[in-house]
């Protein structure tokens, strides 16, 4: 535990006007490890991990990474620092390829007689090999439009399109399990223990406070813009989460 | 490190396997069954070379066109102001070439820029002043055309230098005509641009997903005005190819344009509601229409059936890729079985009484109905 946390939120407030949306909340998270943002609607875990990949500035407070203090003025400079965050609604785009979706935004390409083109070969075979390699997936038809792969099936791709950059080291998944049904959340549970395993730091958002405690390493509990207690998952229970959460404890 | 893979295996039925291809199956089908029918009616005329001639010079005019709409379309927009920049560009070709004396191979790509800049202004009205398409570009159209007959002032313009008429009717000998080969190659062109390009990836993606496309940090707006500026540069081209094949040009030109071009690319199973692009659909859209009105001239039906025809044609298909693309099929029992449920039942009722006011206004007017006057 002596050793530098990946990600350091100190003492970090965002007011929106006259709202104090977070007031000196502060986080760390670890290489492979998962972390667990739980809290109730308006406890400010959407601010938070807005603020830790660049969407929003924080009004007061910093942030470290491996010590060294950094600043994002937007989300892109949040990925060039190795931050990254899959969206609930995964954007994807339905009508286009695994592969083409993989690389949306950051295609690959090949010159052919001085023009750029884009090179759907290699981004196929890419494609397959991360899923592959890092996710440990394979789909049956990397042809067909992205629309007909289940809901666990497009969000190993939402996934495999943040890991591709070899400089990712911190994902954070907002509600990746909040539309899958029992099978498909058990299997992209699996994928985020498969991600901790080769030392990334993953931040989870989760409302489900069974899939928390099956994948989490830690969990850092928000309520009312504040954070209200870390705990390691193996030494607490679902109680004392939910007793955190709801501020029963406080009240006691 | 455990497989996602096991997705439950289902069979893959026909419907499955061929849905890929239904954007091309549909025109094809509507194709196969025109040419059956002429066929059998009227094989000797319909099938001369001369006549097959005809069928791709006409849809030669409609091939730059469809594929740019085919962009346009894709990224969720529409462009309904082709017709009048057809004419606009040409009418200011045909005055460069006329009554300046600028020669042809200057004032052919002085058009298809033209085009182009009419194009950056829909795309701008769109992206930067917020105008919804469909409005935007009406209202343009009629900017447009007025100018070209604030410019032109009624005159025909006619008796190009050959560039031009090679453009829009030339032969090359014991081949297809020019036009053709300009038609075909900017399908050619399009199908590149549009499966092994950023701006044909992007076009997918933003008539796929909006919100997504812009999470992925494309430039919505930026790509959705390139779409508008190849839409005017393939309009531009349209007018060019209109002047030289008829060798005339007026401020009038080019009416149906928007209407003729969106109709193949819809039957070529382009989807309105965005993301879902086939060039090689358009290029059969373009075909069919083509075919189909030629045929009904062959039959010597009346010239104002065609607009018909065409309407037809085209709510049919748009019903038939609608109809495909549902998934749950179970329970429909097709197209009556919603007759018998309440709201069915008021539907029927409400119509009938539309049918029945009609009907009893015709017997009244029967009744009351005394000599004809001649009107004129």
């Amino acid at each position: 535990m002596a050793e530098t946390p990946l990600v350091e939120m100190r003492r970090i407030t965002k007011r929106f006007g006259g709202v104090t949306a977070l007031s000196e909340v502060d986080l760390t998270a670890r290489a492979g490890e998962v972390l667990a943002i739980v809290g109730d609607n308006g406890a400010g875990k959407s601010t938070l991990i807005k603020i830790l990949t660049g969407v929003y500035q924080p009004t007061e407070g910093s942030i470290l990474i491996d010590g060294q203090e950094v600043s994002f003025a937007s989300h892109a400079e949040a990925i060039e620092q190795g931050i990254d965050a899959v969206y609930q609604t995964l954007a994807l785009a339905d009508h286009l390829d695994p592969a083409a979706n993989m690389f949306l935004g950051n295609e690959l390409t090949k010159k052919v007689f001085g023009m750029t083109i884009l090179d759907n070969k290699r981004m196929r075979t890419e494609t397959e090999r991360v899923l592959m390699d890092r996710l440990g997936v394979r789909l049956k038809s990397l042809d067909a439009a992205t629309e007909s792969l289940s809901g666990g099936q497009r969000q190993a791709v939402a996934i495999a399109r943040a890991v591709y950059s070899e400089g990712l080291r911190v994902l954070v998944m907002d509600e990746p399990t909040a539309a899958l049904g029992p099978q498909e959340t058990a299997r992209t549970l699996k994928l985020i223990e498969t991600l901790r395993d080769q030392g990334l730091a993953v931040i989870l958002i989760s409302h489900s406070l069974d899939d928390v405690f099956q994948v989490s390493d830690r969990i850092h509990v928000q309520r009312r813009g504040r954070q209200v207690g870390v705990v390691r998952t193996a030494d607490s229970n679902t109680q004392e989460v939910l007793g955190l959460i709801v501020g029963a404890e406080e009240a006691a | 490190m455990s497989a996602t893979d096991t997705a439950p295996q289902r069979p893959r039925s026909f419907a499955d396997r061929a849905e890929p291809y239904i954007a091309i199956i549909g025109p094809m089908v509507m194709i196969l069954a025109i040419l059956l029918f002429m066929g059998v009616v009227e094989p000797a005329r319909y099938f001369r070379l001369s006549n097959l001639n005809l069928i791709l010079l006409d849809a030669a005019l409609y091939m730059p066109m469809a594929m740019a709409m085919t962009f346009v379309i894709t990224q969720r927009g529409i462009d309904l102001s082709i017709g009048s920049i057809a004419a606009l560009s040409g009418i200011l070709m045909a005055f460069l070439i006329k009554q300046y004396d600028f020669p042809a191979w200057v004032a052919v790509p002085i058009a298809l820029t033209l085009g182009a800049l009419m194009g950056l202004i829909n795309g701008l009205i769109i992206t930067r002043l917020k105008v919804p398409d469909l409005i935007g570009t009406l209202a343009m159209d009629l900017v447009y055309r007025g100018l070209a007959l604030v410019i032109a002032k009624g005159l025909v313009l006619a008796r190009f230098p050959d560039l031009i008429t090679d453009i829009g009717r030339g032969q090359i000998p014991g081949f297809i005509p020019i036009p053709v080969v300009i038609g075909i190659a900017t399908m050619v062109g399009g199908y590149f641009l549009l499966t092994r390009t950023y701006f044909g990836r992007y076009t997918i993606a933003i008539g796929s997903s909006p919100e997504s496309a812009e999470l992925t940090g494309i430039s919505v707006n930026r790509h959705k005005v390139y779409a508008y500026v190849l839409m005017g540069a393939a309009a531009a081209l349209g007018g060019l190819m209109l002047t030289g094949k008829l060798n005339a040009i007026q401020a009038t030109s080019a009416p149906y344009f928007n209407l003729h071009v969106i109709a193949a690319v819809v039957v070529g199973g382009t989807s309105l509601f965005g993301g879902r692009a086939s060039m090689v659909g358009s290029f059969a859209g373009v075909l069919l229409l083509s075919m189909m009105i030629n045929a009904l001239v062959t039959l010597r039906i009346e010239f104002f059936w065609q607009s018909v025809a065409s309407g037809v044609v085209i709510v049919s298909s748009v019903a038939l890729y609608t109809w495909m693309q549902k998934k749950d099929r179970d329970g429909a029992k097709g197209l009556l079985a919603g007759l018998s449920t309440p709201d069915g039942q008021k539907m029927l009722r409400f119509s009938a009484a539309i049918i029945g006011v009609l009907i009893a206004l015709l017997a009244l007017g029967t009744l009351l109905a005394g000599e004809p006057v001649p009107s004129g």
